[in-house]
């Protein structure tokens, strides 16, 4: 029987880290129940974003999320950038460290995208084995996010769902359920968002993530831009419900407003811990109706992850 | 039916290759480059399954487009103002260029630019027919790169917020006799750029927001270091320039001086201006001991 969260505590309701808001932590230190950061961003400063960070890590939880461990690739795992992730963990002491079901390059090269993987039985086999490689190195659980995607594979012989389920049973191994992930994928691929919320092992999800993003008409882009539309709230009820709670973490990566704006929007996940039999369907509203803001060709999905430079 | 004939690593292969060719997916996936991974020319969906609203072209060309739009924001952030000197249109042909020629092999966005001014250098297009540069305007943009780029290496590099400074009473103390022997520390976000161009009043122009015109050639000498985790300029003249570079490069500060001495033209000056030079050094964080041969 594995523990619910796989034994890690509920943190509540929490926001992702972000340059801008620095300055805003520091001075204010809003009371937020904990941060989540890209562990990129910190693994390599000696200057101001680390500095920043071991004040964050002295008074909140912090979890580490990485964008570039490409569990998913066929190059071989980098064993350098692993020592620096756990140099990293060793001073700020995460609660866990997560990163994506995806792979961001081969041969070398990092796209800097999170891209999907093939969902059969040679990725899972692979995909299992290193995620207990990184393990066994980290000597920690690692915490595995479904990405948004907007291909899937004529290769693929399973669901998403599945794929993540059995790969977390086999490996060990946590899951981040990001529930506008779900939603983005359900529009892009056709499948009913509110089965795979149901049919995810909800005792390994440790964490679940809110963002916006962009319904560019034919598909969705995950542009973490905007506010959490309704949809995903419905979804996000669900995956409560079902998970008895877990650590909820608000991400907003561009066009970014004040902080306040920001905890604001992950504080209204209270409203959806409450079953409602009368809520809503987490159905797409009429495209037309929806965001204008942006054409097909101009929304850039997540992540996007530089720390600017400051100077006099 | 599920084609898994296709293995996770030719899958992969094919795909990096089409999303990352500059002129979209289709020419990608008709490269040489794909079709050694996977030989489905035309068929994209052989590999890549459609939707009900798109077809697999369309839908692995929001990778193709994010690819090229997500490493173009961030090289616009990390040269501001190689971008603002070009203007958004040259900057875009020129990093695109530089992406095709040096694609990211890093874990981070920080290293994204870090040979473009090398790759500015090796495309400068007024190279005559053997190879010389023929124009001065190239120099410019690749110098304002690199100062650009060495403003990032400062920002998150080791710096010296946490560490007892140097200060000029420190200096003072130091006993007459100690003096030509003794050999300062320098903190190690110290760096010393000497520059073909007047850089760093046109870099303070365009941070105020101003258009300036592109400089004539002329000798200048900068220092950047970082105090509160911030990046400081500070411009130098030669003669405080060849002293820097003397104690960064762990010479005693007899020898140092001498440097600044040589490149002088009044030693008078020089005498006067030693200890206010020292005053504002000290000040500003340069140095984080004092050593000796002795």
């Amino acid at each position: 029987m594995t523990a619910a969260r796989l034994g890690h505590e509920n943190l509540g309701l929490g926001v992702g880290l972000r340059t801008v808001h620095f300055g805003h932590i520091l001075d204010r230190q809003p009371e937020v129940d904990w941060f989540e950061i890209i562990s990129e961003n910190f693994m390599d400063s000696r200057g101001r974003p680390r500095y920043v960070l071991e004040q964050i890590a002295e008074r909140y939880p912090v979890v580490m999320h990485g964008v570039s461990l490409s569990i998913g690739s066929g190059d071989p795992l980098n064993f350098d950038y692993l020592a620096r992730l756990k140099r990293l963990a060793d001073a700020i002491k995460p609660r866990w460290i997560s990163d994506h079901l995806c792979w961001t390059g081969v041969l070398g090269l990092n796209s800097h995208d999170l891209l999907p993987v093939p969902l059969n039985e040679e990725t899972l086999a692979h995909v299992v084995n290193r995620i207990r490689d990184v393990q066994d190195f980290l000597e920690r659980p690692l915490v595995l996010e479904n990405p948004s995607s907007y291909v899937t594979f004529a290769s693929s012989t399973m669901s998403e769902w599945e794929f993540l389920s059995r790969m977390a049973e086999a490996a060990d191994c946590g899951l981040l359920l990001d529930v506008n992930n779900v939603y983005v994928s359900s529009v892009n691929h056709d499948f009913d968002p509110v089965e795979y919320i149901e049919r995810v092992p909800h005792e390994r999800v440790v964490q679940c993530h809110l963002a916006g993003h962009t319904d560019c008409q034919t598909h969705l882009i995950d542009t973490h831009d905007s506010h959490v539309i309704d949809p995903v709230w419905e979804l996000y009820r669900r995956a409560h419900a079902l998970t008895g709670g877990v650590s909820t973490l608000l991400e907003w990566d561009a066009q970014i407003p004040e902080f306040p704006v920001v905890h604001a929007e992950v504080l209204k996940a209270r409203q959806y811990m409450t079953p409602d039999a009368a809520a809503p369907l987490p159905v797409r509203r009429p495209v037309a109706a929806l965001d204008e803001r942006r054409n097909a060709t101009d929304a850039t999905p997540h992540p996007l992850h530089l720390v600017g430079r400051e100077v006099q | 039916m599920p084609d898994e004939s296709q293995s996770l690593a030719q899958i992969q292969r094919w795909m990096q290759a089409v999303i990352m060719h500059p002129d979209g997916v289709l020419h990608g996936a008709d490269s040489a480059e794909a079709r050694q991974h996977l030989d489905v020319a035309g068929q994209i969906e052989h590999v890549i399954a459609a939707s009900q609203q798109m077809n697999g072209e369309e839908r692995l060309a929001i990778y193709g487009r994010a690819y090229y739009a997500r490493l173009l924001e961030c090289m616009r952030s990390v040269f501001p103002c190689v971008d603002k000197t070009v203007g958004d249109e040259a900057f875009d042909d020129l990093a695109l260029g530089y992406l095709q020629q040096y694609p990211s092999r890093s874990y981070t966005l920080d290293q994204l630019g870090r040979e473009f001014p090398q790759y500015l250098e090796e495309t400068r297009p007024d190279r005559d027919e053997q190879g010389r540069p023929t124009e001065s305007w190239p120099d410019f943009l690749i110098e304002l790169a690199r100062l650009e780029w060495a403003i990032g290496e400062v920002f998150d590099g080791p710096g010296v917020e946490a560490a007892p400074l140097v200060s000029a009473e420190d200096l003072r103390a130091i006993p007459a006799e100690r003096w030509p022997h003794a050999r300062l520390v320098c903190a190690p976000c110290l760096r010393l750029l000497s520059l073909r161009f007047p850089l760093n009043d046109y870099y303070t122009a365009l941070r105020d927001e101003e258009e300036p015109e592109l400089p004539a050639p002329a000798e200048t000498h900068l220092a950047l270091s970082r105090r509160d985790w911030i990046v400081r300029r500070h411009a130098l003249t030669r003669p405080q320039y060849e002293l820097l570079s003397a104690l960064l490069a762990g010479e005693p500060l007899s020898a140092a001086i001498q440097r600044a001495a040589d490149a002088s033209e009044d030693l008078e000056e020089l005498a006067l201006e030693l200890q206010r030079w020292f005053r504002e050094w000290t000040a500003a964080g340069f140095f984080v001991g004092v050593g000796s041969n002795e």
